[in-house]
This record gives C-alpha cells, sequence and structure tokens, in this order.
C-alpha cells in the first residue's frame, strides 16, 4: 500500500490547479457556465411573456451539468497527463519522489472540485430551485459522478502522448456520455441505455430534485453510480499495472 | 560506512530479442566520477534507468547505495538526482517556481533556491518564465533541480550535448565541486575530452559492451603501443619520433643546442583508444 505524503499530494495539487486555470484547460468549466446562461437567455427571449418555465430550467441545466461532468472530467485529467508526457516533466515528477497515487488523486482532486464548484453554480445560475434534501441528492450524485469522469480521464490519460491525441482518444467516450443522456428523451432504448450510465443518473436526479416530488435517487441510481465507480477504478488499476503512466 | 554507492554485476538487457547491454560491470564510489562513454545507441541511457529503477535488468544485479535496483521504489529519488536529455520543465512557471515546485515535494528548505541560482548561474532570471530561457540556461536549471536536495547520486545523461562551450565549461566546473562535496556522478557522455577531464573511471560502451574499463590515464597508456614523440623545434620543423636509442640522441642533441621549442608525448586520446578498441567513432 502507498503511502500519501501530503506535502507531495499538496505540490501536485497547486500544480494541476494552476493548469487547470491556464488557457488550455478553463474553456472546458466556462464553457458548461456559458452553454446554461446563452441557453437560458436564448428561452427567456423566447418565452419573454410567461418568462422560462421549469421544465425547461431543468433542461438547460441538466445539459449544462452533463457537459460540465463529462468535458471537464475526462478530457481535462487526461489532457493534463498527456501535457506532462509531452513536456516531459512526467518522468521527472516520478523520478522526484512523487508515487502513482500520489499523482493520481494530485491529477484528480482538483478538477473534481473544479467541477463540483461548476455544478454548484448552475443552480442560481440557471434559477432551479431545490429543497435541502434536494441539494443533498444533487451533490452527492454530482460527487460520485465526478469522481467516474475523472477516474476514466486518468484512464485515457494513461494512453494519450500529447494533448492532441488526448482530444482524439476522449471524444467518443465524450459523445456517448454526453448525447445518450441529452436524446434519451427521443427513444425508448437511448432511455434504458442512460439509466445505467452516471450521466443519465445525474441527468435523471436533477430532473427529480427540481421536480421535488418522489424519491430524489433510485436505489438502482446508487448501484449504477458505484459500479460505474468500481469498474473505472478496477480499470485504471489493470491499464496502470500493465503500463505505468508513461511506460518505454 | 560503505562509499560503493553503485555497483553494477553482469547486467543485461534485452528488448524482444534484442540485447541492448551485456554483462556490464562497473563500480562508483563516494566522491568520484564515473564516465559511461560511447556513441549514440550504445545503452548508456538504458544502464541510466536501469540504475534508477526505470527499467528492470533482464538478468544480472545492480545495486544503488546498497539496495538492489529490483527492490528499489520511489523513496529512492529522495538520493539520487537525473538529468537526461528527456528532463522536461514547466514552461509556463518561472525558473523560481519550478525549483520552488521540487523544494516543496522533496521537502527542501526554500532558502536554498536562491543560493542553488547563484550557484548556477540563474540567480537574474529566477522570475523569467521557464519556457523563455537558451538552451545552456534550461539545462543549467535542470541540473539545479537535479541537486536541489543534496543527492547522494547525480545521474547526468549527455549533460553538455549541444551546449555552447562556455555553458559546458561552467557546467564542468559545477560539477567538480560537487564531486569534492563528496556526491557520486554517473555521468553519460560521447565527449571524449569532458570524459578525460571529468572523469576518475571511464567505461568505453560499445553496442551494449563494455569494451574497456579503467581511469583515463590508465586507458590511454594501455594502449600507448607505439611509443612516438612530437618534437617541434625552433626554426619550425617538427618531428614524430620513435623511442630508440638514436632518437633519443637526437633529442638531447637538439636540447643540448637549444633547438627544442616543444616536446610532447604522443599517448593516444581516449577517442582515439576508442576507435582502435571498437573501430568506430564516437561522435
Amino acid at each position: 500500500m502507498k503511502i500519501i505524503h501530503m506535502n507531495k499530494l499538496g505540490a501536485v495539487m497547486e500544480m494541476k490547479f494552476r493548469a487547470l486555470f491556464s488557457k488550455n484547460f478553463i474553456s472546458m468549466p466556462i464553457f458548461a457556465l456559458g452553454f446554461a446562461l446563452v441557453m437560458k437567455w436564448v428561452y427567456g427571449s423566447i418565452m419573454s411573456k410567461e418568462g422560462i418555465s421549469d421544465e425547461l430550467r431543468v433542461f438547460v441545466m441538466s445539459y449544462s451539468a452533463i457537459m460540465n461532468v463529462t468535458m471537464s472530467g475526462i478530457y481535462s485529467v487526461s489532457a493534463l497527463m498527456a501535457e506532462e508526457k509531452e513536456k516531459h516533466t512526467l518522468r521527472v515528477l516520478m523520478t522526484s519522489s512523487v508515487n502513482g497515487l500520489e499523482f493520481c488523486l494530485g491529477s484528480m482532486i482538483p478538477v473534481i472540485l473544479v467541477m463540483i464548484s461548476v455544478n454548484i453554480m448552475l443552480v442560481p445560475l440557471v434559477g432551479v430551485s431545490m429543497s435541502a434534501a434536494g441539494w443533498g441528492a444533487y451533490i452527492g450524485v454530482t460527487v460520485l459522478s465526478c469522481v467516474t469522469s475523472a477516474m476514466i480521464g486518468m484512464i485515457f490519460g494513461i494512453f494519450a502522448k500529447n494533448q492532441m491525441s488526448a482530444g482524439t482518444i476522449t471524444m467518443p467516450a465524450l459523445l456517448i456520455l454526453m448525447m445518450i443522456p441529452m436524446f434519451s428523451a427521443f427513444n425508448q432504448t437511448l432511455e434504458k441505455v442512460s439509466e445505467v450510465l452516471f450521466t443519465g443518473v445525474l441527468m435523471q436526479t436533477i430532473s427529480n430534485v427540481a421536480g421535488g416530488t418522489g424519491q430524489l435517487v433510485s436505489i438502482k441510481s446508487i448501484l449504477v453510480m458505484i459500479v460505474e465507480i468500481v469498474l473505472a477504478v478496477g480499470c485504471f488499476l489493470m491499464f496502470y499495472r500493465k503500463n505505468g503512466y508513461d511506460h518505454d | 560506512m560503505n562509499n560503493e554507492y553503485i555497483r553494477i554485476n553482469h547486467i543485461s538487457k534485452k528488448f524482444g530479442s534484442e540485447i541492448v547491454l551485456k554483462d556490464l560491470e562497473a563500480v562508483l564510489q563516494k566522491g568520484e566520477i564515473l564516465g559511461f562513454l560511447g556513441p549514440s545507441g550504445a545503452g548508456k541511457t538504458t544502464t541510466i534507468k536501469i540504475l534508477t529503477g526505470q527499467l528492470k535488468p533482464t538478468s544480472g544485479d545492480a545495486y544503488i547505495l546498497g539496495i538492489h535496483v529490483k527492490n528499489i521504489d520511489e523513496t529512492i529519488y529522495e538520493q539520487i538526482g537525473i538529468v537526461t536529455d528527456q528532463s522536461g520543465i514547466y514552461e509556463r512557471l518561472s525558473v523560481y517556481d519550478n525549483l520552488k515546485y521540487f523544494a516543496k515535494i522533496l521537502k527542501v528548505d526554500q532558502a536554498r533556491i536562491d543560493e542553488l541560482l547563484q550557484r548556477v548561474g540563474l540567480f537574474d532570471y529566477k522570475k523569467k518564465p521557464a519556457g523563455k530561457l537558451s538552451k545552456g540556461q534550461t539545462q543549467r536549471l535542470i541540473l539545479a533541480r537535479a541537486i536541489l536536495h543534496k543527492p547522494r547520486v547525480l545521474f547526468l545523461d549527455e549533460p553538455t550535448s549541444g551546449l555552447d562551450p562556455s555553458t559546458a565549461v561552467s557546467i564542468h566546473r559545477l560539477l567538480m565541486e560537487l564531486k569534492n562535496e563528496g556526491m557520486a556522478i554517473f555521468l553519460t557522455t560521447h565527449n571524449m575530452e569532458e570524459a578525460t577531464k571529468l572523469c576518475d573511471h571511464v567505461a568505453l560502451l560499445n553496442d551494449g559492451q563494455i569494451m574497456e574499463y579503467g581511469t583515463p590515464k590508465e586507458l590511454c597508456l594501455r594502449y600507448n603501443k607505439e611509443k612516438k614523440y612530437k618534437v617541434l623545434l625552433e626554426n619550425g620543423q617538427e618531428y614524430v619520433l620513435d623511442q630508440s636509442p638514436e632518437n633519443t640522441q637526437q633529442i638531447a642533441d637538439w636540447i643540448n643546442e637549444n633547438q627544442v621549442a616543444s616536446i610532447h608525448s604522443c599517448e593516444p586520446t581516449l577517442e582515439r583508444v576508442f576507435l582502435t578498441v571498437t573501430g568506430r567513432q564516437l561522435q
């Protein structure tokens, strides 16, 4: 079992925060916030008399939250790791006594914190009202979704040689995890698939929480989240043991 | 206290069916510089990767600071420093922040950063973004980072390759200072002048095999088969003479007649030795 040294974890996190707020990566969370603002304004303009309905607010918020969780989580985490490989700093870091676990946590935590913050900001930005229990369920599912997404980002990071390849190899996963829940309302098969995706669970939870009725998160949804986190961690460990972060 | 910082015992390495290292043996003591001298592809970088735990040997044993290379983990990096051509810098950060980052990781007092920047001649550039440094300045920053935590062993893979002579000289001076402070330095290079100047022992590596091992002087004398002298007379005439009673008398006569401007023995350089041993050029 690897020991986590707080000085090393803190240093890696600080560096990842700096990188995350650089122009290459900050566009991802800003895009989600911008999308919410633009959509709210567009719908507000269309329905100028009666104002934007609660249903549309939920729609805008779920799309923005899913975009944030997938794009910031999967793309940013993998591209941040790919950037370190491209600039030859990952090898330097790993030969400066930072262990694999410290690097993994240090890479994921800043991105997860930014994703959670953006999802929280979306609530007042879009104007969705939530009960205390609703907030609890929303934040809980957001946290689990962000962890799963960041973990998937780490898996892609293992295989991405540079930032460009990170963009290319994460694209199919981004499309599947974003598009299936987004279009689940139009097709039964997509709806069924969406139920077993963490992004689908997030979307459903936002709908339940904003509706304020019935069960906020089902047992099935919780199981889906747990299974997907376990699967993501398992896959990551398998690929990490086989390849390391930057194998020869 | 054991002063043997590195011991390599019959190390071999294969990548698939390709043999890249064959039965290497070498020792590096505290306060010494050991040079692995050879052309590109000779196995120098692979040796460093094995000794620093980044690659596993196919067979044989190697020990660094008493620990078998197969058993080393990341804690070894608190005692060693590594400079390779693959050592990157954080280009967005300033020179100072690059070192501060690693100072945090390696629990080094930040006061050492300024001291080190003075030592490598980068103090005036401490606020400059690392991505805007020249190649020589970048190499000095990489070296400063590698010695930030005062490692016991420093690995240098072609540290002056592609640098201008004055930067190379300043790096050589720093390496000699570090050696005198007790640091053991494992240096790979294809620059024979650098090896002759810096190394206590050198291993001539060719196709993954050590062809010769010893001090630079020993190797040069070992291959000094045809003992010759180069004599330059005051009138500008130059003679290369074999060692023989007649020639010795001739040289003595010239000296007595005050005609000799300079006289040199003609033992081979390390490059000449390498060429003799392997039949190939170093560069």
